[in-house]
């Protein structure tokens, strides 16, 4: 039905141009879906980069409810975006919403999901973005949603039917997990908040609720990695702290041993002799 | 020769091909000798080299003499960065039993601090000076000598 428009996040672009009411699978339900999806391929069918420019997919709040379909994008893919899949599986997700026209119904199977993000892979003629066929071959299998993604969305999608969306990006995560992907939370999270923000009319209370939980989850994961990238920074440039300290007390001992080592030649100097008046002068003196 | 257990040196460690230590072990070796030096001269003297061997080893008092006269080849008193460098890199070695494969990589620099007089040339006595230092056997030397010996002065 047509309702409040229906944006989905991303990393940012210009919006695409196409409608969702142009979508040729627009109304295909999710047999012809999986239909479209060859497995002998033996790999999910190789999305390349369309002629326009990357499209802003920004995954607004209300993008699991009960909205019309959503403008689709033309080109999900960035060149320099470390997930192409992300606005990939966001734009299966516009299908699903666009075809089954609902989220409140809050049950919307992992089959339909998985169905919905092969026809998003089938509406977009050109994206470079390699699809693992084992994932594909699981989620046609039925597996669970959402059990083995490491995003944060899983979170806020757990509930939501955006099964097939994290487990596609779970596998490109695994495949691009690099210790860049703290800068990958930061854009995620930074997605979230603005797709929060644009999402207008169709925002409610539980899905900005929902936007605040999956953010400070994003957040809370950003922080788990903070560590180690402080950490693998420090190893590449610095000592150790540990062994800093170490290094410092003892060369501390051995300067304090030899410091008494040098108090006791310089004693035995005979008294009144300049060179003892000298060696225990303050440097300001002499 | 033992290294201190848990001292600084006994977290450092050799390639064990090349018997060297790694750009980073070197540039925190760097820092350690910069933390000794407090004359700011980028040398240690022998009251400072003899208070560093005396703690992170268990060398006596005369064989840390031994080592300092070997090192300081330029016979000026003190000890650079070079010849600590090499200290460390002997000590870790024989740390790690890695004396012979060391002695095969670095067989040339060895030669010459173990030649005091210059003379290029080593006899037993000099293998029998630092064999604290390179653990080398007699019955090893006796092998070496009637192999390479041919001028029968019992001198390499």
């Amino acid at each position: 039905m047509e309702e409040k428009p229906f944006k989905v996040r991303t990393l940012p672009g210009p919006p695409h141009p196409v409608s969702p009411q142009t979508h040729p699978r627009s109304t295909l339900g999710p047999s012809l879906a999986i239909l479209s999806l060859s497995p002998g391929s033996g790999q999910l069918p190789t999305i390349t980069a369309s002629p326009s420019p990357p499209r802003q997919l920004s995954l607004g709040p209300g993008w699991a409810q009960d909205t019309p379909p959503p403008p689709q994008p033309a080109l999900p893919f960035l060149p320099n975006s470390p997930r192409p899949l992300a606005s990939l599986g966001v734009c299966g997700l516009q299908a699903l919403a666009k075809s089954s026209g609902h989220r409140g119904s809050g049950k919307s199977s992992p089959h339909d999901t998985r169905n919905l993000w092969t026809t998003a892979t089938q509406s977009q003629p050109k994206l470079n973005v390699p699809l693992p066929t084992v994932r594909e071959d699981s989620e046609l299998e039925g597996s669970s949603v959402g059990g083995k993604t490491r995003w944060s969305y899983n979170q806020k999608a757990g509930h939501d039917s955006d099964g097939g969306w994290e487990e596609s990006d779970d596998g490109e995560d695994k495949d691009s997990f690099k210790p860049e992907e703290l800068d990958e939370h930061a854009l995620m999270e930074l997605e979230m908040r603005r797709g929060s923000s644009l999402g207008g009319p169709l925002e409610e209370d539980d899905s900005k609720t929902d936007d605040e939980k999956s953010s400070s989850v994003s957040s809370l994961n950003i922080s788990k990695h903070t560590p180690h990238r402080a950490y693998w920074v420090e190893q590449q440039s610095r000592l150790p702290l540990p062994l800093t300290e170490l290094m410092e007390n003892e060369a501390l001992e051995i300067l304090t041993k030899a410091l008494r080592s040098f108090l006791r030649l310089f004693l035995h100097l005979p008294i009144g002799d300049d060179s003892l008046s000298v060696a225990l002068a303050p440097p300001w003196l002499l | 020769m033992k290294l201190k257990q848990g001292s600084f040196l006994w977290y450092l460690y050799l390639d064990k091909l090349y018997c060297l230590l790694s750009v980073r072990n070197v540039k925190a070796l760097v820092e350690y000798f910069h933390l000794l030096d407090v004359h700011r001269k980028k040398t240690l003297n022998d009251v400072l080299f003899y208070h560093f061997l005396h703690h992170v080893t268990d060398l006596k008092r005369n064989q840390i003499t031994i080592v300092f006269n070997m090192l300081d080849w330029n016979a000026v008193g003190e000890i650079g960065f070079d010849q600590f460098y090499m200290l460390v890199c002997i000590l870790l070695a024989q740390e790690n039993h890695l004396e012979e494969q060391f002695i095969f990589r670095h067989s040339r620099p060895i030669f010459e601090l173990l030649d005091l007089d210059g003379e290029l040339k080593i006899g037993p006595s000099n293998f029998h000076m630092y064999n604290f230092l390179f653990k080398i056997k007699k019955q090893q030397l006796r092998d070496l000598y009637h192999d390479f010996d041919i001028t029968g002065d019992c001198t390499a």
